[in-house]
């Protein structure tokens, strides 16, 4: 029986109650012309109750297909849900009709995207918008929740609430948008946040702002979050714990300490290494040699040992299963006895990586 | 095996994969260009594919049809007596009157002008349209405005009646300026859609590189431009051909059009209407039928076309 | 907004003046003309013919001078009356040919209402004229709303239920039917209803011709037909009800296709923004989601494509009154041609050019409206 990756966090104590959401071995797959994408290939994770968790991977490798499964927002051909769980407080969404899975949307879980520009409708006020949900959810008088929009709007950051909530989307700043989107998104008091790269498409100085505003509401309302991203900074600054997706997997997890300072998994490892610094001044940046493997051609194996300098035998026969290491929080031979190894595995002993190095 | 203790770091030598195994694994995509991309969608196309067969009948005809079947239009004038009637299974096809004129054999005849109306319209819309089109959205400026303003006034023209006071004041029934009328009426919708298309592509990157390595303006509005934009061109002109092929029959079935020893589609609609009184409508239903027939062809043609040259399409 | 308009229309103005002139230019170029349409009419006396003449300053010869002449006399700026400049400019009253009437300018041309005189009838243009709106725009108006309603309904229908079997079918057969003549459609119909349906004994209970049966009323749109009309509104309405199917029906067959197909493209183009998506993830149900969010959306081009179809209401339906012998502004045009009736012609050809400049002025206007996103204040 595979057991779930629990990510160890060392500040909250493990008790059931506290899940509040549970992946199991969730496979999800897009059919297409030339064949079957496997973009979401077993993935297992839980949330707890206001848990901040980031989910990191290059484009690509699974990330945002994990959110939408959850959500249930893909569309049905040619993406397809093949196998898994998703318990979310004790009902699994996987199994509930559409009608009830609205219910949750919005309303217990909230995601939010990475385009503010096109995320909100051109045609609607800002205020229309959110009271929208609210009124949906809430059951709300049209005056109710349009004073409830103006609270979401000042609790956002959003000066001049009033004037703003009867503006439209195109009034207003990228940055703007994406608060006016955090608002809405948290509008009916959400327990799980959902952010998709909420900030990549912000300029530097309005991401920050961003990031701050969402730690900052994070911790207003013990909201749970998700915060997905490919870029390692964003994580290292918002969130408690980290998942490293690739390939459609799980490869690493733990706390934010643990896998940016000391990673276990090749990839990870390369990951930082590959952030340049500035101390690294003439010298050739390193990279991760190759390339992410052909989604229709797998390696056989370990995804990721075409392209891993540790990878030794059993790498290119076996595939690691992050439940099956001890602790279950990488997926790679270096840490977990391989079948049919005749080589013991080397345990690598942690180390901080220098960055740049 | 998640029980078994980790054993103290190995003594024993690691063998790092080598460099091909990598290599085996990565992105291995068959390279296609742009234009094979384009016919391997357009092959997927059901209705293009039928469009093509349809007009495939249709240019054998306009070719080979008054040479295999020869028609003599005076006959049809004649009020024939005979039987007349409609027995598929009698040859010719499509009916006949006592004298063995056949539809079918007008059908056949009727092919080459109509054809050749839509086809030759199309070159003359096409040329003006895409010369004027690019130099106004390649230049921009006043030159822009200038021409396009010009295109504004054309377009401002209620089309159907200039196309039928020109065709009854100028036209005289001869083919020349019949086509000159539908070709010189029907460019400014085209020029319109290539002076955007120009306006656009020409902010793109890749225009800006060519710039950049010092290649002139006429190379680029040619060699760099034109290609990205010939998708929506080539769909607008299966339409226009497909316009002008029922203009002509609008026009002739008004007795503005060809004149009447001429046969073309539309000709032949015109001067039958009155059998229909008598019962015989396959008079005038097998002309329109193939009338139809070549104009859905080429709206399905276009239909595939615009799928398959349109980078964006999902399908 | 209104600055807009103001401005727009003004910008408008050279566009029509030239639309007008090469209508005019065409007209004019043309072998004949209204000189010798003129002296055709014998129902009016040499010395009218004089006074139309001078009217509307009518040139033997073709020169640029005449035509210019003839022109501005068309226009209402010229008085030729007289023919020495400065004299030509300026009214019987005495002030400028080309101010109004009430203030002290001519009262000949179009500036001052006067369309010309139809050679054909011997009456007044504008009478002529506006004696057949009546019948176009009930057939065209009631073609266009019948089609353009389908259309949206279908069209957003199709976009919602992508690929199904529905939508292929509606593909298919818009495809069909907008690649059908107009009047063969027409023509298969009369002979459908008129012929055949006769012929075995059905009783034709959607006439194919006439906007009224000729038997029982009198001439549509005639103070005798309005008399009659008083009497019995309800057989009268009828009546033309049952003219209108055939011909309403061969308008919508043809161009419900294209709309439907457009509506179909802008639908799914909503369907496919990332608003749709946020939408969905606030849980609204899907209804919500494409009547509120989606279609309002898709909207915005297709209210714009309407608007663009208006000129469709005054030329639209030449054909299909030829064939259905609808007693309207297309069968004049047609009558006209063939008689070169240039006064009328050119009345015409003005309605039609107003008419497609207004449109486009519309369709911006709605636009600007509907679409917060733009203020051309």
């Amino acid at each position: 029986m595979t057991v779930p990756a629990t990510v160890t966090s060392s500040a909250r104590p493990a008790g059931d109650s506290d899940i509040l959401l549970e992946v199991r071995d969730l496979r999800t797959y897009f059919h297409v012309l030339d064949g079957t994408v496997k973009a979401v290939d077993g993935v297992s994770f839980t949330i707890r109750r206001g848990q901040t968790i980031g989910l990191v991977g290059e484009s690509g490798c699974g990330k945002s297909v994990t959110a939408l499964s959850i959500m249930r927002l893909l569309d049905i051909p040619p993406a397809e849900i093949a196998s898994g769980e998703i318990i979310f407080e004790g009902r699994d969404l996987l199994a509930l009709s559409e009608e009830e899975m609205r219910h949750v949307r919005g309303n217990d879980i909230a995601m939010i995207f990475q385009e503010p520009m096109t995320s909100l409708n051109p045609v609607y006020t800002v205020g229309d918008q959110i009271a929208e949900a609210v009124m949906l959810h809430q059951r709300l008088s049209k005056k109710e929740a349009w004073n409830k929009a103006i609270e979401a709007l000042r609790a956002v950051g959003i000066n001049n609430p009033e004037r703003r909530v009867k503006q439209y989307p195109h009034e207003l700043s990228g940055g703007m948008r994406q608060r006016v989107m955090i608002a809405m998104a948290l509008s009916c008091d959400p327990k799980l946040l959902i952010a998709d790269e909420p900030t990549t498409a912000l300029d530097v100085t309005i991401q920050a702002q961003i990031l701050e505003l969402i730690k900052d509401v994070q911790d207003r309302t013990g909201t749970a979050l998700m915060l997905i991203t490919h870029d390692l900074g964003v994580v290292a600054e918002t969130v408690h714990d980290v998942l490293v997706m690739y390939a459609g997997r799980i490869v690493e997890t733990g706390t934010v300490e643990d896998v940016l300072l000391a990673p276990k998994h090749p990839y990870t490892e390369g990951l930082l290494r590959s952030i340049p610094s500035r101390g690294m001044k003439g010298q050739r940046l390193n990279v991760i040699k190759g390339t992410v493997p052909n989604p229709f051609n797998m390696p056989k194996g370990c995804n990721f040992a075409p392209r891993c300098p540790y990878a030794f035998e059993p790498c290119a026969e076996y595939d690691p299963r992050i439940e099956d290491a001890n602790p279950p929080d990488v997926a790679c031979w270096l840490y977990t006895p391989a079948p049919g190894s005749p080589v013991p595995p080397r345990v690598r002993p942690r180390r901080p990586v220098e960055v740049g190095a | 095996m998640s029980d078994q203790p980790l054993r103290s770091p190995a003594t024993s030598r690691v063998t790092p994969l080598t460099d091909t195994a990598a290599t085996d694994y990565e992105v291995a995509l068959e390279s296609l260009n742009q234009w094979q991309l384009a016919w391997r969608r357009f092959r997927r196309h059901r209705l293009a594919l039928v469009g093509v067969g349809i007009l495939g009948v249709m240019v054998f005809l306009a070719i080979f049809g008054p040479i295999i079947w020869p028609y003599d239009p005076l006959a049809l004038r004649r009020d024939l007596p005979g039987p007349q009637g409609f027995n598929p299974l009698q040859m010719p096809p499509f009916g006949s009157d006592g004298s063995g004129r056949s539809v079918f054999v007008l059908v056949a005849n009727g092919a080459r002008l109509s054809m050749l109306i839509g086809t030759t319209t199309m070159l003359i819309a096409v040329t003006i349209g895409v010369l004027i089109g690019a130099i106004a959205g390649f230049f921009g400026g006043w030159i822009d405005n200038l021409l396009m303003r010009f295109v504004d006034l054309v377009l401002s023209i209620p089309f159907l009646f200039i196309v039928l006071v020109a065709a009854r004041f100028f036209g005289a029934g001869e083919l020349v300026p019949l086509i000159l009328i539908f070709g010189l009426l029907s460019w400014p919708s085209l020029a319109r859609l290539v002076r955007a298309l120009y306006l656009s592509l020409r902010e793109q990157e890749f225009v800006l590189a060519a710039r950049a390595v010092g290649v002139g303006d006429l190379r680029i509005a040619l060699r760099h431009i034109l290609p990205n934009a010939i998708g929506p061109i080539v769909v607008s002109a299966t339409l226009i051909v497909a316009n002008a092929i029922i203009l002509e029959a609008f026009v002739s079935y008004l007795n503005f059009g060809l004149k009447a020893q001429d046969i073309s589609w539309g000709n032949a609609l015109a001067r039958s209407q009155e059998r229909i009184a008598v019962g015989n409508w396959w008079w005038p239903f097998f002309p329109g039928m193939a009338i139809a027939l070549t104009v859905i062809a080429i709206n399905f043609l276009g239909d595939g076309l615009r799928d398959a040259l349109d980078p964006r399409s999902k399908e | 907004m209104t600055t807009y308009i103001v401005r727009r229309l003004i910008g408008l103005l050279p566009l029509f003046f030239g639309a007008i002139v090469i209508s005019f230019l065409l007209m004019r170029a043309a072998p004949g003309g209204p000189q010798a349409a003129l002296a055709g009419i014998k129902s009016i006396t040499q010395e009218d013919r004089e006074k139309w003449l001078r009217r509307w300053c009518l040139q033997a010869e073709v020169t640029p001078v005449n035509m210019v002449k003839e022109f501005g006399g068309w226009l209402g700026v010229l008085n030729c009356d007289s023919d020495t400049i400065p004299e030509i400019f300026f009214s019987a009253q005495g002030g400028l040919n080309v101010l109004p009437t009430a203030l002290g300018g001519g009262d000949n041309g179009i500036l001052h209402g006067d369309l010309g005189l139809s050679i054909r009838a011997g009456r007044p243009v504008v009478d002529v004229i506006m004696e057949r709106v009546p019948a176009t725009l009930l057939l065209t108006s009631t073609a266009l709303v019948l089609w353009v309603g389908i259309a949206i309904l279908i069209g957003t229908y199709a976009a919602v239920r992508r690929y199904s079997l529905f939508d292929q079918a509606m593909t298919f057969f818009a495809y069909v039917f907008y690649s059908l003549p107009t009047f063969w459609l027409g023509l298969m119909l009369i002979f459908i209803f008129a012929v055949f349906l006769r012929t075995s004994g059905v009783t034709d209970f959607f006439p194919t011709g006439g906007i009224i049966t000729t038997r029982d009323w009198p001439p549509f749109n005639t103070a005798e037909y309005w008399a009659a009309f008083g009497q019995r509104p309800l057989a009268a309405l009828v009546d033309v009800g049952r003219h209108l199917v055939l011909p309403v029906f061969t308008l919508v067959a043809v161009n419900i296709a294209g709309d439907s197909r457009f509506v179909r493209a802008a639908m799914i183009e909503a369907l496919n923004q990332d608003y749709v998506r946020t939408a969905k993830a606030k849980g609204l149900p899907s209804r919500t989601v494409i009547a509120k969010h989606a279609f309002r959306n898709a909207m915005l081009p297709v209210v714009t494509n309407v608007a663009l179809e208006l000129p469709f209401l005054v030329s639209g339906a030449i054909v299909t009154e030829t064939i259905f012998t609808w007693p309207g502004l297309g069968r004049l045009f047609i009558e006209s041609v063939n008689a070169s009736d240039y006064f009328v012609l050119m009345g015409l050809l003005l309605v039609s050019t107003i008419f497609i400049l207004i449109a486009n002025l519309l369709a911006d206007v709605v636009y600007a409206i509907v679409d917060p996103r733009i203020r051309y204040d």
